[in-house]
């Protein structure tokens, strides 16, 4: 048990304070997120009525379909999964208020073994939180962590998963990158990141500049080297010691070794 | 004085219309997603013309096999071989004469925890290679000859953004540039150009400007964060100029303005900038050179991302290098395209209730707008008087061709916060249809020079396909039972019609090949979106599906 995360104990608590309340309530709060998440004009109309999506009221669905549904999409529609949009107790009340649409008074509002399919963000605070703000902040452009580095399931997986969190903003700083080689194709060189090399070509990032580029060569078109003048201090350039230590909180917070 | 005159038409003559007038019509390749960088949809093949359309007939069908969200792709030909792009993003080249398949490309599957609308509206082709956009924000790069991938790169996380690529990316001397969707999310907008040979970051232009840059004080507070304006279409270029004209979307959020809007702005000035306008950019630095807004303060979902359709005519007394542009509420404006000038504007949909008109200068007068606490009834909706398929534009006639709705909204405001990658419309907006009518879109006929519609084909439910003109004097489209269509393009007299068996959502196009005139559609509907809100309004109506190609041609000996 020890090894759950935060948000089940959060969530089991919450399971029974809902079992212990009105089913109105939680159907009230689902109406809400409904409003907000699935009756947004384009997609589902106000209270399941038809809209760009179908309609919802009404339809004979019972609750443990709608729960499917909710949870793993329709393929190939717009219909997502909603299971790392919405927080679980989100999710319990929206499928509960669709489910009274459809003529079921009394839907099952409980969180019992729905632990299975949730959000991967844990509930941060204070620097951790301002750390995953700035990681992957969107004014930021290119210049932001997540262009090249996922973490609890938001930015772009171009670096290989960080197994351990620096100490310090000046240990970042000074982070080695060995994984980084120097890659010749049609008489350039540029720093890569090889993904794959055999008798099918070779499949690298070219990481001169922000974004990196997945590029393919043809068998023998590309040779790389070991070594690089790239440095992983000219992407992070843009972060000021401060943030660059509460982005290492977030880290700290997300990522066990 | 009179001399000077003839001097001084010669030398226009000379320049201008040897550059709109040639450069906007196709011929034998249809090699942008607009026909060419003037986005006219136009072809000056005429070997199919209003005397022998019709024979015209099946010559050869492609199945994509793609069934999610259907075929809306604007196909590319280019010598002789065709590029076509499903939903889902794999991607075809094919004989364009037969439909044989050359080679093909599955991009693969996009988790289903990527939000978004699936769909996809073309390729672009060039230097050697085949680009497209995803639904989790790649910009891809095919070899050209095999279909092997060359380079991806991101643009976005779209877990975060909530933005897609949906629209065809533009090939621009060695830059492909492309526009995003997430303008109806809490979002920031903007154009990305890469490097066609390296796939390298060339620029990127924000619609909404940062603070410290010139029009960001039509921003109140931090809302131009998340101010949305995303350009979800294609551009198009004026290779003379060196401009490149986008289109830019709504504000967001979209129908509750109190937190984006300056209190006391005036409406009769920019607000929101740059959303809900047209701009032009330098190609090889994406600096803005101007901008021109034609819906401040949208409170509407007014996009004005629609195409721009560059053309050359006499204006106001001498010939213009112009440009048209449509938005959602079908006002079209008429610029000059060197400066951004105002020319003139016209209002295609028959039921409008937005505003009470425009000034002489361009200026919206008697807004109607949707306030907190109250729904008001909006014509037209924000499907918009034209979704996002295309006009078409032809030399010979002079007219634009457009596809008009009739279709309102009962918007009702709220007031939710931003959340970034969220829905962020801020809005109920369902659709109704306008009371007493019995057809609910036309295919117009429009002269931008006087604003007049010269004709008009009603059609008794929606038209969402974009239109083909051809110097046959045809202008193509279809309708979501199935029927694509060729109308006269001088009078609008309907020539020929084929039921295609399926929906029609996508851009029709004319090319030839070994000397021979095709017309290819894709065929399919699409289920989401505009497509099925338009649907809900006809519940007797079930328009079919689908994803095939059909190329059309004149039986042999017939021509």
């Amino acid at each position: 048990m020890s090894n759950q995360p935060r948000w089940m104990a959060a969530a089991i608590a919450l399971a029974v304070s809902c079992q212990a309340q009105n089913v109105a309530n939680v159907v009230k709060q689902g109406e809400a997120v409904f409003s907000k998440t699935c009756a947004t004009g384009y997609c589902h109309g106000v209270r399941g009525g038809p809209s760009g999506a179908p309609r919802l009221a009404a339809r004979g669905f019972n609750q443990a379909y709608i729960d499917k549904v909710v949870r793993n999409g329709v393929p190939d529609t717009g219909m997502v999964s909603f299971t790392t949009r919405l927080s679980p107790p989100d999710l319990v009340a929206v499928i509960a208020y669709v489910t009274t649409l459809n003529g079921i008074a009394n839907p099952d509002v409980s969180m019992e073994g729905r632990g299975d399919a949730v959000s991967n963000r844990p509930t941060l605070t204070g620097e951790a939180a301002r750390g995953a703000r700035l990681f992957s902040e969107a004014v930021r452009s290119f210049a932001r962590c997540s262009t090249c580095h996922e973490v609890s399931g938001f930015g772009i997986p171009v670096a290989a998963p960080m197994a351990k969190v620096p100490k310090s903003a000046a240990e970042l700083k000074a982070l080695t990158t060995p994984d980084v080689k120097t890659g010749a194709i049609g008489g350039e060189t540029m720093p890569v990141l090889v993904l794959s090399q055999g008798k099918q070509g070779a499949v690298f990032y070219d990481l001169t500049s922000a974004p990196p580029v997945q590029r393919n060569a043809e068998p023998g078109a590309v040779k790389f080297t070991d070594g690089s003048n790239w440095r992983h201090s000219s992407v992070i350039g843009a972060y000021n010691d401060s943030e660059l230590a509460a982005i290492l909180d977030y880290l700290r917070a997300v990522i066990k070794p | 004085m009179r001399f000077f005159m003839v001097l001084f038409s010669t030398a226009l003559l000379s320049v201008v219309p040897a550059l709109a007038q040639d450069a906007g019509a196709t011929r034998a390749d249809w090699p942008h997603y607009g026909g060419s960088p003037y986005s006219w949809r136009y072809s000056a093949l005429d070997q199919i013309n209003t005397s022998n359309v019709k024979s015209l007939t099946p010559a050869c069908m492609f199945q994509t096999g793609d069934y999610a969200e259907n075929l809306q792709a604007t196909p590319i030909v280019v010598d002789g071989v065709m590029y076509l792009i499903t939903a889902q993003a794999h991607v075809f080249a094919l004989d364009a004469a037969t439909g044989r398949e050359i080679w093909n490309y599955r991009y693969p599957p996009v988790p289903r925890s990527i939000p978004g609308f699936i769909g996809n509206r073309g390729v672009a082709v060039g230097d050697g290679k085949v680009f497209f956009g995803t639904k989790d924000d790649y910009m891809v790069a095919l070899d050209q000859k095999t279909g092997r991938l060359a380079w991806k790169v991101n643009i976005d996380d779209a877990r975060q953004c909530g933005c897609n690529i949906t629209a065809a990316p533009m090939v621009v001397k060695d830059k492909v540039i492309v526009g995003g969707t997430g303008g109806d999310g809490a979002h920031r907008g903007y154009i990305t150009a890469f490097n066609t040979r390296t796939g390298r970051l060339a620029w990127r232009w924000y619609v909404v400007p940062a603070p410290g840059e010139k029009g960001n004080e039509t921003w109140k507070g931090d809302s131009w964060r998340f101010g949305g304006g995303s350009p979800w279409l294609t551009g198009s270029y004026d290779p003379a100029l060196n401009l490149l004209y986008w289109g830019t979307g709504n504000a967001a959020a979209d129908f509750y303005d109190t937190e984006r809007v300056v209190a006391g702005a005036d409406k009769s000035k920019d607000v929101n900038l740059y959303t809900a306008s047209v701009v032009a950019l330098d190609p090889d630095t994406g600096k803005l050179r101007w901008h021109y807004q034609e819906v401040p303060d949208d409170i509407w979902d007014y996009d004005s991302s629609y195409e721009v359709v560059l053309l050359d005519r006499q204006m106001r007394g001498r010939m213009r290098q112009a440009l048209l542009h449509m938005n959602k509420s079908g006002l079209t404006f008429v610029l000059d395209r060197a400066t951004g000038e105002y020319l003139g504007s016209f209002s295609v949909p028959e039921v409008r209730n937005w505003m009470a008109g425009v000034t002489e200068d361009g200026k919206l007068v008697g807004r109607n707008e949707p306030a907190m606490g109250k729904t008001t009834s909006i014509c037209p909706s924000a499907a918009g008087a034209k979704s996002w398929n295309s006009t078409a534009y032809s030399p010979r006639t002079g007219f634009l061709y457009v596809p008009v709705n009739e279709m309102c909204a009962d918007i009702t405001p709220n007031d939710h916060p931003a959340d970034e990658g969220k829905n962020y419309m801020n809005g109920d907006f369902p659709f109704k249809l306008p009371p007493g009518r019995t057809t609910y879109s036309h295919v117009d006929a429009w002269d931008p020079v006087t604003g007049k519609r010269a004709w008009s084909m009603p059609y008794k439910y929606v038209l969402l396909a974009s239109m083909l003109a051809t110097a046959g004097d045809l202008v193509f489209t279809g309708n979501p039972e199935g029927d694509f269509f060729a109308l006269d393009a001088t009078s609008g007299n309907k020539l020929w019609s084929y039921q295609t068996g399926a929906g029609h959502r996508g851009s029709a196009v004319s090319y030839s090949v070994n000397g021979k005139q095709y017309i290819a559609t894709p065929t399919g509907w699409h289920s989401s979106v505009v497509g099925a809100l338009a649907q809900s309004l006809f519940p007797d109506q079930d328009w079919r599906l689908g994803s095939t190609l059909v190329v059309f041609a004149l039986p042999e000996g017939s021509r």
